[in-house]
C-alpha cells in the first residue's frame, strides 16, 4: 500500500487514481471530525468537500515533512471555525433517526454483537457521548475529538489549532471534566452508584 | 459478560470522581475507541471528484457510452446525407433561376453593409463618451490621485483578507 506522501507525489504527477485513493483514506476521519463540530450532516458534507478541494487546490504546497493528516485537518479546522464564525446552525444536537444510514444510529448499529441488549445499551450510551460532545465549546470540542477520536497527539493538535501545548492540555483536561459532568446529567454514572448497576439512572 | 466500552464508561467516570487523570484519560481513550467514525454519505469521494473537474477528465470526451451512440448517429446521418445531397441539389436547381440567386446575392450584401454601419454608428458614439471621460486623466494630478487611490485600495483589501482568512483561533466563534 501507498504512503500518504507516495500517493501526494501521484497525484502531483496528474494521477487521478491517487486522487481518488486521498479521498478514500481520509473521508471519514474528515466527514467524522466536521460533523461533529459543527453538528449538522448535510453542511458537514459540503464542509467537507470543500476540504478536500482546498487541499487538491494546494498540494503543491504540501510539505512532506508534516504528517498528511495534520495538513488535512488544519484545512479542516480553518474550515469550520470559518463556518462556524458565518453563524452556521452549531446549536442542533446531532441525533439520528432509527436506521438514518448517514446517522448515528448507522454509527452504532455496527452488528460486532448479535446481542439485541447490547447493541441497544452501546447506541444508548453512544447517543449520550454525541449529545454530550455536542455540549462542550467548540474548541474543547475539536480538541477532544482530535486527540481521543482520531488519536492525534498533543503536537498534531498544537500544529493543527496553532494553539501553545498547555493550551492544548488544559483545553483537553477541562473539555473530559465537562464531558464527564454532561454524561452524568444525563444519567450515567460509575458502577455501584447507578443502583448497584452500570449505566443510566432508570428513568433517565 | 459486560461490553468493554461500560466498563471504560464506569472506569472513566470513577477516574474523574477520584481525580485521578491519566486513570480518566486512558479510559475515556478506550471508552473512544468503541466508537467507529461516522462515514459520510454514499458516493462522496466521487462528489469530491466531480467538484474538482478530476472525473470529468478521467476518461475524456469519449468514455460515455451515451456520447458514443450519438457521435455513431451523427456518422449515420451524414453518410446518408451524402447519399441524398445530389438529387436534392438537382431538385433545388430546378426550382430556382440565375437571376433569382443574383438578386438574393445582392439583398443580402445590401443588408450586411447596413448592419455594418449602424455598428460603426454605435462604435463612434463609445469612443466619443470614452474620449470624454479619459480627458481629466491627461492632467498629472488627476493621474496621480486616481493611482494613489487605486494603491491604497489594494492594500486595504490585501490587509483586510490577511485578517480575516490568518487570524483562525476560537475567540470569534460562540461557545454553544
Amino acid at each position: 500500500m501507498k504512503t500518504d506522501a507516495e500517493l501526494v507525489a501521484s497525484a502531483l504527477r496528474g494521477s487521478q487514481d491517487a486522487y481518488r485513493e486521498l479521498v478514500k483514506r481520509f473521508e471519514r476521519p474528515v466527514y467524522s471530525l466536521v460533523v461533529r463540530m459543527v453538528q449538522d450532516p448535510a453542511a458537514a458534507e459540503d464542509l467537507a468537500q470543500e476540504v478536500f478541494l482546498k487541499a487538491f487546490r494546494r498540494l503543491g504546497s504540501y510539505d512532506p515533512q508534516w504528517k498528511f493528516s495534520s495538513w488535512l485537518f488544519k484545512i479542516a479546522h480553518n474550515t469550520t471555525i470559518d463556518y462556524l464564525r458565518r453563524g452556521g446552525p452549531a446549536t442542533v444536537p446531532l441525533e439520528a433517526e432509527e436506521g438514518d444510514k448517514g446517522g448515528l444510529g448507522a454509527v452504532l448499529a455496527d452488528g460486532t454483537t448479535a446481542d439485541p441488549q447490547a447493541m441497544a445499551e452501546r447506541r444508548d450510551l453512544a447517543r449520550s457521548l454525541e449529545r454530550a460532545i455536542a455540549q462542550l465549546r467548540p474548541e474543547y470540542r475539536q480538541a477532544v475529538l482530535m486527540f481521543y477520536a482520531h488519536g492525534a497527539s498533543y503536537q498534531d493538535i498544537c500544529e493543527v489549532t496553532g494553539l501553545p501545548l498547555g493550551t492544548v492540555k488544559t483545553n483537553l483536561h477541562r473539555a473530559r471534566k465537562e464531558l464527564a459532568q454532561a454524561m452524568t446529567s444525563l444519567g450515567w454514572g460509575p458502577k455501584g452508584e447507578m443502583a448497584g448497576e452500570t449505566g443510566r439512572v432508570p428513568g433517565s | 459478560m459486560r461490553p468493554s466500552h461500560q466498563n471504560a464508561l464506569d472506569r472513566w467516570l470513577a477516574a474523574e470522581r477520584g481525580d485521578r487523570p491519566e486513570e480518566a484519560e486512558a479510559a475515556l481513550a478506550e471508552l473512544f475507541g468503541a466508537l467507529p467514525l461516522i462515514a459520510p454519505p454514499a458516493g462522496f469521494a466521487d462528489r469530491v471528484l466531480v467538484r474538482a473537474g478530476i472525473q470529468a477528465a478521467r476518461g475524456g470526451v469519449f468514455a460515455s457510452r451515451v456520447v458514443r451512440l450519438v457521435l455513431a448517429a451523427c456518422l449515420v446521418a451524414m453518410g446518408l446525407g451524402v447519399l441524398w445531397l445530389p438529387p436534392t441539389l438537382r431538385w433545388l436547381a430546378g426550382r430556382w433561376s440565375l437571376s433569382d440567386v443574383v438578386q438574393g446575392g445582392v439583398q443580402a450584401l445590401i443588408d450586411g453593409t447596413q448592419w455594418l454601419a449602424s455598428a460603426l454608428r454605435l462604435w463612434d458614439l463609445l469612443l466619443t463618451i470614452g474620449g470624454a471621460l479619459t480627458q481629466p486623466l491627461t492632467l498629472p494630478q488627476v493621474t496621480a490621485i486616481l493611482v494613489a487611490c487605486l494603491v491604497a485600495s489594494s492594500l486595504a483589501f490585501r490587509f483586510l483578507r490577511d485578517q480575516i482568512s490568518g487570524e483562525r483561533n476560537w475567540t470569534y466563534v460562540d461557545p454553544i
